[in-house]
């Protein structure tokens, strides 16, 4: 399936095209370093380190819709690059662990902005809010890391 | 001059760090997990401001307001940015100073996108001081955010030489 997914037309073209390909991963970068700025941006806050002259909520109504949104071109790009060497990537073990952390950073993320609204009307920040602020800091950077060691330990990407 | 600057980074190759990144199976990707998270909160804090100058998303604040919070994590991000850019750049510095791409990214696109980033920066708060920034700040923002890509184009061309 994953192997089939690698020879559609489309696929090989992108694979084979290198302005094509050059501009996912110009995006790709792009909107991943974007994203993961601004969530981050909020956590930190959240933390009590970052933006204090603003309320929690201010800040994350700013900068959030636009995480996602660039969340989304990330994973658009992201599965672009995936599917010309889908075979290989799917069967390595640091693709799956970087998608495992993403999954995981992800829902962090969710968990932090459902609660943001309660957080931010309270006298003060609660330590369990700073508490998921902070894994889900943890989580985007072992997203990154394992980014970086995946095409380090499998040539891929 | 050159000379010079080619006999200089010879000796950031033979620095122990320089050494260490270059020859350490876990070092290189750690290295550029600094490199991205500094690049995370540069790109979080100066993308947000150039959109927020576009009038592109949510308007909870002004353009001005936004530059100002993100003021100190701006420049943090810088400077985690050029530490691991630093090391990176260490490991093959002879390799790199010949490479078109990155003589490209290093030497003319990052000055002019810094430079035009803090004058957009300093300009903020007048530009960006209503709901509905100037549009000289429209402009400098659009320009801005081009330029940024446009470094990370370079970036990525890289390898191709």
């Amino acid at each position: 399936m994953w192997e089939a997914l690698e020879h559609v037309h489309w696929v090989v073209v992108l694979g084979t095209t290198g302005w094509m390909y050059e501009i996912v991963s110009v995006t790709h970068y792009f909107s991943t370093f974007f994203f993961i700025g601004s969530i981050v941006l909020v956590d930190l806050r959240i933390l009590g380190v970052a933006g204090r002259n603003q309320v929690v909520t201010q800040l994350a109504d700013q900068l959030l819709p636009w995480a996602w949104v660039a969340f989304v071109f990330s994973m658009v790009s992201g599965f672009l690059e995936f599917a010309t060497d889908a075979g290989d990537y799917m069967f390595v073990n640091p693709f799956r662990f970087k998608m495992l952390m993403i999954l995981l950073a992800v829902i962090f993320t969710l968990i932090v902005q459902w609660n943001v609204p309660k957080w931010t009307r309270l006298p003060a920040i609660p330590a369990m809010a700073k508490l998921l602020a902070g894994i889900s800091i943890l989580l985007w950077l072992g997203s990154i890391l394992a980014g970086t060691e995946l095409p380090a330990l499998t040539g891929l990407g | 001059m050159y000379e010079a600057f080619v006999a200089f980074c010879k000796w950031l190759e033979s620095t122990p760090w320089g050494a260490h990144v270059r020859t350490t199976d876990w070092a290189y990707p750690s290295i550029q997990l600094i490199h991205f998270t500094g690049l995370s909160l540069w790109l979080g804090t100066n993308v947000g401001v150039d959109l927020r100058l576009l009038g592109v998303g949510k308007q909870r604040q002004t353009a001005a307001e936004l530059s100002k919070t993100l003021f100190v994590w701006n420049w943090i991000g810088f400077c985690v940015v050029v530490l691991g850019g630093f090391l990176l750049f260490s490991a093959t510095a002879t390799t790199y100073v010949t490479n078109p791409a990155f003589r490209m990214k290093l030497g003319v696109l990052i000055p002019v996108a810094l430079f035009w980033h803090v004058i957009v920066q300093q300009k903020t708060p007048v530009w960006g001081h209503a709901q509905d920034a100037l549009p000289a700040g429209k402009l400098a923002g659009l320009i801005e955010l081009l330029l940024w890509i446009s470094v990370v184009t370079a970036a990525v061309l890289i390898p191709n030489y």
